[in-house]
C-alpha cells in the first residue's frame, strides 16, 4: 500500500466522520445539560431534507446549512418542551422523535430522490493543503469539514471557559444547585436540549449537502445512533468525539473501499462493521467503568419544588 | 460534648441595629398553625440559637425567612425597611442564606467552581482567577479548603464548608444553618464553630437551628426556644442553670435526659471478636454477652465502620475472628435464620436500613420475610396485620402502613426500623448512631426500647455520642485509628473521664 491510497483513504474517514461529529457534539451538549435525547436519528434526518430543500429552492448551500440546524433545534425544541416543561420522560420522547423525524422524512422526501441540490465541494486550503501527508488529509475538504476542525475546541472554551457554560453543566450535575445559585434551571436546559439539537441539525445537513449532493432516502442510516453512543465513548469530552468519530469514520470509508476493490466477503458483512465497532467500543467503555463519567442528572427530570 | 473549644469573647455589641426583624409572623398549613405571631431581632456580630423539638417550627419560620414560604400575616424587615420575598433569590440579593441540612452542590465540579456559580464576575471564565478569590475568601474567614478540590471527593464538613463560602461569596449579613452539625464528626463541629466565630466577628449574623442542647449552650449569644410555633423564651446561656433546665423550656415537661437504667441479668455470649486483623482494624478483641450493652465510642473514621459492616456481614472478616452466637462468622452468614439472630439498625435510615419508595409492610417484610413464607408464596394479609400492630405499639405517626419509607420523620422511622428489628426478637441488636438527628422525645423512646431489648438481646451500641453512650451502656470500648485503645466498665469514674483524651489517641498518661 502506497502513501496515496492512505491519505485518500484517511482523507475519507475525515469525511465520513464530520456529520456524526457534528451530531456527536450536539448531543453530548444536550446530555451536559441534562436532557437525554434519543432522537437524535431522526433529528439528523430532517435536517438534511430540510437543508436539502433549502438549498435546492435557494440556491444557496450556506443557507441550507442554516436551515438544517434550525430543523434540528426545532425538532429538539420539541423534545425540551415535552421534556423540561411538561416532565414527559426522555427515554420515551426521544424514541419516538426519531420515529417522528424519519417518518416526517420519507413523506417529505420522496418526491425529490434523485434531484441534486448545489452543495459543498472541496476545496484545497492556500498554503495548508500542500503540507505533506496532513495536507492530503486535512486541508483538501469542503467548507463544512474545516467548520468541523473549529468546532469541538469552541465546544470545549464554552462549557469549560464561559459563564452559560458552567452554569450548563452544573445543570445537568445538581439543578437544585443552581437554583439555589439564583439562575433559572429549566431555561438552562431547554437552552442545552435546542442548541444541541442545533449542532445534531448541522450533521444531518452536511449528509445531503457535502457527503451527497443528491437527495435519496435514508440518508442518516444510523448515524443517529452512532453518534448517542459516541457520546458515552467520548465520556462526555469533546476530544475524545473527535477521535471516536474519525475512527467511525474510518470504518465506514475503509469498508467502501474494500466493496469497491472487490473482496469476496460478502458486502452486507461489511456494512456492518461501523456498527458493530460501535458495539465493541461501548462494551469496553462500560467495561472500563466510564459510566460514571455521566452527568449525574443525566435523564432525570426537575420537578416542581412541593 | 464537654470538649467544645473555649468560646471568644462577645462582642460588645449592645446598640447594634437589627439586620432582620420579624415582627408577628404566622404561618398556617391548613388547620395546622406551624408560626404564630412570632417576633424576633437577629442582629450582626452575633449567633442567634433557634432551639426547638422537630415539629416546634423552626423550618417554616426559617423557610419565610429564606424566601422559600410567603407568611400569611405579620412583616419581616431587612436594616428596617419591610420587605416581601417571592422567592429564595429575592431572599439572597436581600443579604440572607441558608445551608441547608442536603447540600446543594455539584459534586463534579471544583470547590471555586461551587462557590462562583451564578456570581462570576465576567462572560468569561478562568480558573485560576476564580481559585484565587475562593481562595482570599476562604483565608478571610479562616475557613481551611483547598478551592480546586472535586466537591465528590470532600467530607462532609468541608462540604459545608463550601456552603457557608457560597453565602460569603454572595455577601450575605445573614447566615442560617439548619442543624449543621448533624452530619459532622465531632472534629469538623469544632471547626464549623471556630468558623461560625470569626464570621460573627467579622460582623456577620448567624441564626443556628439546632435540637441539640450543649451545642446551643456553647455556641450561642441569644438563645430563641421554640414550641407548637411560638417563641416560648429568649434567653441568654449565662441566664440559663443547667442543661436540664432549657430542655424543661423546649419540651415544656420534665425530660430524662438520664434514663433510668437498672442492670439487667447477664447471661451467655452472644458476640466474640478475637484477633481480628485486617479491613482497617489491628488487635480488636472485644465480647458481647446478652443483657449487656457494648458502647463503641469515637471520633467518625476510627474504624467503627469497618467493624460494624464486618459484624453485620457486609463485609467479610479474616478467618476465625468474628463469632455470633456462638458459630464462627462463615457458617452463621452460610443460613441465618430470621428470628432469635443478629439485628443490625443501620446509621443510614433511608439507604440501607429502609426501601425510600416501598410501605411500611414492604419495609417490614425487608428483614422479616422469612416468617411470613407458607411454600414460595408470602402471607401479605398476616404480614400487613402485624405491621398494623407494630405502628400502633410504637405509635408511628401517621399511623398509615401504606405511607411511604421517605415520608416518615427522622424519629418515626427510626421508630420503624427499630420496630421491625425488635419484632425479630434478636439475640445480638448491633445499633449504630442510634439516635443521630432525632428530637429530645424520640432520643429518650429509641434509649428505653433499646434498654427494655437488653432482655433478650446484648447490644453493640456504636455511637458517637458520649452522652448516649455513658448513658446507655454498661462497658465503654473506644477506638481510635482502627484499634480499641480502651475499654472499661461505665462504673470506672477514672476511666470515665479520660475518654476524650482516648478518642484522641493518648493512652500514656
Amino acid at each position: 500500500m502506497d502513501w496515496g491510497i492512505l491519505v485518500a483513504l484517511l482523507a475519507a474517514a475525515v469525511q465520513s466522520g464530520t456529520p456524526v461529529l457534528f451530531a456527536t457534539l450536539g448531543e453530548m451538549l444536550s446530555e451536559k445539560g441534562g436532557v437525554l435525547n434519543l432522537g437524535v436519528e431522526g433529528m439528523m434526518s430532517v435536517a438534511a431534507l430540510a437543508a436539502f430543500l433549502t438549498a435546492y429552492f435557494t440556491g444557496s448551500p450556506w443557507l441550507g446549512f442554516l436551515a438544517g440546524g434550525l430543523a434540528g433545534a426545532c425538532l429538539a425544541s420539541l423534545h425540551g418542551v415535552i421534556c423540561v416543561g411538561f416532565l414527559g420522560n426522555q427515554v420515551v420522547s426521544g424514541l419516538a422523535l426519531t420515529i417522528l423525524g424519519l417518518g416526517l422524512t420519507h413523506f417529505f422526501g420522496t418526491p425529490y430522490i434523485g434531484l441534486a441540490a448545489p452543495g459543498f465541494s472541496k476545496f484545497a486550503v492556500p498554503g495548508l493543503a500542500d503540507l505533506p501527508v496532513l495536507g492530503g488529509i486535512l486541508f483538501r475538504q469542503d467548507a463544512l469539514v474545516y467548520v468541523s476542525y473549529v468546532l469541538p475546541v469552541a465546544f470545549w472554551f464554552f462549557l469549560q471557559r464561559t459563564r452559560p457554560g458552567l452554569a450548563v453543566r452544573a445543570v445537568g450535575e445538581m439543578p437544585a444547585a443552581v437554583a439555589a445559585a439564583g439562575l433559572h434551571p429549566l431555561r438552562l436546559r431547554l437552552f442545552a436540549a435546542v442548541a444541541g439539537g442545533f449542532l445534531v441539525g448541522l450533521g444531518g445537513a452536511y449528509l445531503s449537502l457535502a457527503y451527497t449532493h443528491l437527495w435519496t432516502n435514508g440518508l442518516s442510516a444510523g448515524r443517529g445512533w452512532i453518534a448517542v453512543a459516541l457520546v458515552i465513548f467520548a465520556f462526555w469530552r469533546p476530544g475524545r468525539a473527535v477521535a471516536g468519530a474519525y475512527l467511525f469514520g474510518g470504518v465506514m470509508a475503509f469498508q467502501l473501499r474494500l466493496q469497491a476493490t472487490g473482496t469476496n466477503l460478502p458486502s452486507s458483512l461489511l456494512l456492518m462493521l461501523p456498527y458493530a465497532l460501535t458495539v465493541l467500543v461501548l462494551a469496553l467503555s462500560a467495561w472500563r467503568g466510564r459510566g460514571a463519567d455521566a452527568p449525574a442528572a443525566l435523564g432525570v427530570n426537575i420537578e416542581p419544588e412541593g | 460534648m464537654d470538649q467544645l473549644p473555649a468560646r471568644p469573647p462577645r462582642l460588645a455589641l449592645p446598640d447594634a441595629e437589627p439586620v432582620v426583624a420579624l415582627r408577628g409572623l404566622t404561618k398556617r398549613f391548613g388547620k395546622v398553625l406551624a408560626n404564630d405571631q412570632i417576633t424576633l431581632e437577629i442582629r450582626p456580630g452575633r449567633i442567634k440559637a433557634l432551639l426547638g423539638e422537630n415539629g416546634a417550627g423552626k423550618s417554616t419560620l426559617m423557610g419565610m425567612l429564606a424566601g422559600r414560604l410567603v407568611p400569611d400575616a405579620g412583616r419581616m424587615e431587612v436594616h428596617g425597611r419591610e420587605v416581601r420575598f417571592a422567592s429564595a433569590r429575592e431572599a439572597i440579593a436581600a443579604g440572607i442564606g441558608m445551608v441547608y441540612q442536603h447540600f446543594m452542590l455539584v459534586e463534579a465540579m471544583t470547590v471555586a467552581e461551587n462557590v462562583l456559580l451564578g456570581q462570576e464576575p465576567g462572560f468569561f471564565l478562568s480558573p485560576r482567577d476564580m481559585e484565587r478569590r475562593v481562595a482570599e475568601l476562604a483565608a478571610q474567614y479562616r475557613l481551611d479548603i483547598d478551592p480546586r478540590a472535586r466537591v465528590g471527593d470532600l467530607s462532609m464538613g468541608e462540604k459545608q464548608l463550601v456552603e457557608i463560602l457560597k453565602l460569603l461569596a454572595r455577601d450575605s449579613r445573614v447566615l442560617i444553618f439548619d442543624e449543621p452539625t448533624a452530619v459532622l464528626t465531632p472534629a469538623e463541629t469544632f471547626r464549623l464553630f471556630e468558623a461560625l466565630w470569626s464570621m460573627t466577628a467579622q460582623g456577620k449574623a448567624v441564626v443556628f437551628i439546632s435540637h441539640k442542647l450543649e451545642e446551643v449552650l456553647a455556641i450561642a449569644d441569644e438563645i430563641a426556644v421554640l414550641r407548637s410555633g411560638k417563641v416560648e423564651a429568649e434567653l441568654r446561656p449565662e441566664e440559663i442553670g443547667s442543661k436540664a433546665d432549657l430542655a424543661r423550656i423546649m419540651i415544656g415537661k420534665d425530660v430524662l435526659l438520664e434514663v433510668d437504667r437498672t442492670a439487667a441479668e447477664v447471661r451467655e455470649q452472644v458476640l466474640d471478636i478475637r484477633n481480628l486483623n485486617g479491613l482497617g482494624l489491628t488487635d480488636i478483641n472485644l465480647d458481647l454477652q446478652r443483657g449487656e450493652v457494648l458502647a463503641v465510642v469515637g471520633v467518625a473514621g476510627n474504624g467503627q465502620k469497618a467493624l460494624v459492616e464486618a459484624v453485620c456481614g457486609l463485609t467479610q472478616p479474616p478467618k476465625d475472628t468474628i463469632f455470633i452466637l456462638g458459630k464462627p462468622w462463615r457458617e452463621y452468614y452460610a443460613d441465618p435464620d430470621w428470628k432469635h439472630t443478629l439485628s443490625y439498625i443501620p446509621e443510614d435510615r433511608l439507604g440501607l436500613a429502609t426501601m425510600r419508595n416501598k410501605n411500611l409492610v414492604d419495609n417490614m417484610l425487608l428483614t422479616t420475610r422469612k416468617g411470613f413464607r407458607s411454600g414460595p408464596l408470602l402471607q401479605k394479609a398476616r404480614a400487613v396485620a402485624d405491621t398494623r400492630e407494630l405502628v400502633r405499639k410504637y405509635d408511628i405517626k401517621p399511623g398509615r402502613v401504606r405511607v411511604l419509607a421517605w415520608q416518615l420523620s427522622g424519629g418515626n422511622l427510626q421508630k420503624a426500623v427499630l420496630a421491625r428489628e425488635l419484632y425479630r426478637e434478636p439475640r445480638l441488636i448491633v445499633a449504630e448512631q442510634p439516635t443521630q438527628g432525632l428530637d429530645v422525645a424520640a432520643t429518650e423512646e429509641v434509649w428505653r426500647r433499646l434498654l427494655d431489648a437488653r432482655d433478650m438481646a446484648g447490644i453493640l451500641l456504636v455511637t458517637g455520642d458520649l452522652n448516649e453512650a455513658l448513658q446507655l451502656a454498661d462497658r465503654v470500648a473506644v477506638m481510635y485509628r482502627g484499634r480499641v485503645v480502651a475499654q472499661f466498665p461505665v462504673t470506672d469514674r477514672d476511666q470515665v473521664d479520660k475518654i476524650g483524651l482516648y478518642m484522641a489517641g493518648v493512652t500514656d498518661f
